[in-house]
């Protein structure tokens, strides 16, 4: 009896497991399909293009990539300094009260649901940018900075754990040699941590990708290339989210095509933030 | 009367609640090779590590009574502690090498706020690897990564690294445990040159290699000072039977 | 050979029962249920330009007739037409003239006019714009308010719906004149929105000008919007029924084949009560009562 439990129970989990990869299987073939045919009929153009206009049969998507990547970078500008500084301090110089204040608070932060940063950056975010720095608001420059927050949490629990694990030695062998704190981190600490805060700010990178509820309420949503980061601009993601209720057609087969371009974007950093580390265990040990 | 380098006087260590070193009073001459030596958890190496105050890493740790180096005060916060523990350097039990090149490990000490050029940094860098007898077997591959020495290697290169330093006291925490004979040897060899220099403090990691290096002993025992004396008297004569036991390897 | 069998017919059995489990939930929620005395359901979508007064018609026809749902969803004209077709939907609802194809294929019947306001910011001096100088802004020729008044200047930020919804074809229709929006437009996707960037207070929002349902131009608790005159007539519901003011579009209902619940629902609409309800929401009633 005990011998058929074991079994059944190998069973189920094997089949729940083989349900989860069905499902990505279809999703992704779902999108393939019908994102496939525009690609084919548009090719390079549909990369290419700087012209996104489903009524007049025009689908290029160059303008979403770049407001994908304007946004994605100035969230890092922003997200990356301030989350290393704080694992930093986390790490190495927070006393041990700070330190569970601290830890679920940035959790918190991970926990706010992204509709919410939305509308907190459409009431204080835009406005501030529209007052003090001209144009409406809506903006680059809006949903970087709501999407270097959420970034943060990412950003900066992965980099506090990649220093935290390293080997007390580090530290011991340069503070015994008469440094002091602060030259200890930056010429020991960080740099034998960079594996880990790489992969950290890459998956920070993947989230800020991935994002649509945040950002398609401050971007403005504008089809133009930006030419700063106080325009109004389109992300692949947001391009999707706006239009998907109404697109029918070709325009619906686009659309999905732009989540095809999404797909390849957020795998292609996802592997490479696991090839990072992955490297990273082999080259410290020490024989 | 010799000048003794270090004086530790009434000496109490406490670890939270748990006290760990007991009323040590322990003089050390200059230039000779001191092993303090004990059973585990006897406070060796937190004797050790706080002759140059690394032990205040560790935020819980207290501790009362003096410890003078040159007569003043280690303690004195008048003092920065990054200057002491550039006089007082410090060979670690597990090699600790920095995740840079040979050259970047040896000069690391120097190359931070010293202001030396770099022909001054390279001889350095060369004396104190040959003073740690590693010079030879590197001196082709400078630029090579220190993680891919032997671990005897990238212990002497440790040691030629707190040279560079020049620092007055060295201090040795189980530098050879995990060495293969030869490595240790070689340390060992080193240490008999380096002590014409330098002031040295050990802890062995076993009595035979205190019996081999040292000119004088310390045994201590759960945290108290049983003896000290010259080599001969603390391994042929010792006076107190606890020592004589361990020595003999009665108890470990 | 006796493992594969066993582990195969598991997994058959545990595929058997989710299939099941799926098909009987799905099957009793939404479409159409058989009518035997039991309540009447009628499936309402498309613009949502229409759709807040549609659902305002169906809160107060299941008040005289507690026997009937009625369930009211967006979506847009597009996809409320093409949900009649397909009979997802009983009835559409449409902001735009039916196209030559869905003529042909579909009955609609005119429910109510709607215009089309141009808003800016209550302190925006300017007053009154002609269609060209609208066009001109929209296509991105005019940048500047100081082209158009003298009494303001400052970058123009136009803001439009998306592509896809009838109020924007509308505004296309009607405004454009064939030329496109510029691609440097705002875009957002409900009245409600754009009103709100058009009212805001910051800086920046008092550059902007969007188009939106005249019907939610004057709306209680919300911050005031300024409605241009174009050429001198004044966006109001009077100037929309005598017919001088240009931009009004039609509200039309759209049935494929014909359904008694759907007539019932449509023939409320279409009655003093309900001419009455979207009147005094600023329609332009069509019974001319």
């Amino acid at each position: 009896m005990k011998n058929f439990k074991e079994k059944l129970s190998g069973r189920v989990f094997l089949t729940l497991a083989l349900f989860s990869i069905l499902a990505l299987a279809v999703i992704t073939i779902f999108i393939l399909v019908q994102g496939a045919p525009v690609i084919g009929k548009h090719g390079f153009a549909f990369i290419a293009g700087t012209s996104w206009s489903p009524g007049n049969g025009e689908f290029g998507i160059l303008p979403m990539i770049i407001g994908s990547v304007a946004v994605t970078l100035g969230a890092a500008v922003i997200g990356v300094p301030i989350g290393i500084c704080c694992a930093v301090f986390m790490a190495e110089f927070a006393p041990s009260l700070m330190r569970t204040i601290f830890r679920p608070a940035i959790q918190l932060l991970a926990g706010i649901p992204s509709v919410v940063y939305g509308f907190w950056g459409l009431l204080f975010v835009v406005p501030f940018i529209s007052n003090h720095l001209g144009g409406l608001g809506l903006s680059i420059l809006a949903g970087s900075v709501i999407l270097s927050l959420m970034m943060l949490p990412t950003i900066i629990s992965i980099s506090e754990v990649s220093i935290i694990v390293l080997p007390s030695t580090y530290k011991d062998g340069a503070l015994a040699l008469g440094m002091t704190h602060w030259q200890t981190i930056r010429s020991v600490q960080l740099p034998a941590a960079k594996s880990g805060i790489v992969a950290a700010v890459i998956l920070g990178l993947g989230r800020a990708v991935g994002e649509t509820m945040a950002v398609i309420m401050v971007l403005g949503n504008a089809t133009a290339i930006p030419s700063s980061v106080l325009e109004p601009v389109r992300t692949l993601t947001t391009n999707i989210g706006i239009e998907m209720g109404y697109a029918e057609g070709e325009h619906r087969q686009a659309l999905f095509a732009t989540g095809i371009i999404l797909f390849v974007i957020i795998m292609i950093l996802n592997i490479s933030a696991q090839y990072i580390t992955r490297n990273k265990s082999k080259s410290l040990k020490i024989k | 009367m010799e000048k003794y380098k270090i004086e530790i006087k009434n000496f109490n260590f406490y670890f939270g609640e748990k006290q760990v070193i007991y009323n040590l009073n322990l003089k050390v001459q200059a230039n000779r090779i001191l092993s303090v030596f004990g059973p585990a958890n006897s406070g060796t190496t937190t004797l050790l590590r706080s002759l140059n105050r690394l032990c205040e890493l560790n935020p819980e740790l207290r501790y009362e009574g003096e410890i003078l180096l040159d007569g003043k005060s280690i303690f004195d916060s008048r003092e920065s502690v990054t200057q002491l523990r550039r006089r007082v350097g410090m060979v670690f039990e597990v090699p600790t090498p920095l995740p840079m090149s040979i050259y970047e490990n040896v000069s690391y000490g120097l190359r931070l706020g010293q202001g030396k050029s770099k022909a001054a940094i390279m001889e350095a860098v060369e004396l104190s690897l040959k003073q740690a007898a590693l010079w030879e077997e590197v001196k082709e591959r400078l630029d090579a990564p220190a993680m891919s020495l032997s671990g005897g290697q990238q212990q002497r290169l440790c040691v030629a690294r707190v040279l560079a330093l020049k620092p007055e006291v060295v201090l040795i925490d189980r530098a050879c445990s995990g060495l293969d004979p030869i490595s240790t040897a070689k340390i060992e060899e080193s240490m008999s040159q380096l002590k014409k220099e330098y002031t040295i403090i050990i802890s062995p990691h076993n009595v035979q290699q205190a019996i081999r290096v040292s000119d004088r002993a310390a045994f201590l025992l759960m945290g108290h000072l049983v003896e000290e004396g010259t080599n001969d008297e603390m391994f042929t004569n010792p006076q107190d039977k606890r020592t004589s036991d361990y020595v003999t390897g009665r108890f470990g | 050979m006796g493992k594969n069998i066993s582990f195969f017919k598991g997994f058959v059995s545990l595929a058997l029962t989710c299939a099941s489990v799926i098909t009987a939930t799905s099957c009793s929620s939404g479409g159409n249920i058989e009518n035997g005395g039991t309540k009447s359901h009628v499936v309402v979508a498309g613009s949502t330009s229409v759709q807040p007064y549609m659902e305002v018609l169906a809160e107060e026809y299941v008040k005289f007739y507690p026997d009937s749902a009625v369930d009211v969803q967006g979506g847009g004209s597009s996809a409320g037409i093409s949900a009649v077709g397909s009979g997802i939907a009983d009835i559409g609802m449409s902001s735009r003239s039916l196209s030559e194809s869905e003529v042909e294929l579909y009955q609609f019947t005119t429910i109510a006019k709607d215009g089309l306001a141009l808003i800016v910011h209550p302190e925006n001096p300017v007053d009154n714009l002609t269609l060209e100088q609208i066009r001109d802004i929209y296509t991105g020729e005019i940048t500047d308010w100081s082209q158009v008044s003298d009494q303001f200047e400052g970058d123009i930020f136009p803001i439009t719906r998306e592509e896809g919804s009838g109020t924007r074809s509308f505004f296309e229709e009607f405004v454009m004149d064939g030329q496109r929006i510029t691609s440097k437009a705002i875009v957002q996707s409900t009245n409600g929105t754009i009103r709100t960037l058009v009212s805001g207070n910051a800086r920046g929002n008092k550059q902007a000008i969007g188009f939106i349902s005249l019907g939610v131009l004057e709306l209680p608790g919300q911050n005031p919007v300024k409605g241009l005159q174009i050429g001198g007539v004044a966006p109001t519901t009077e100037n929309l029924a005598n017919g001088s003011y240009e931009l009004f579009r039609p509200f039309l209902v759209v049935v494929g084949e014909e359904r008694e619940e759907s007539t019932h629902f449509i023939d409320f609409i279409l009655s003093d009560t309900g001419q009455g309800l979207l009147e005094a929401r600023g329609l332009v009633r069509i019974d001319g009562g």
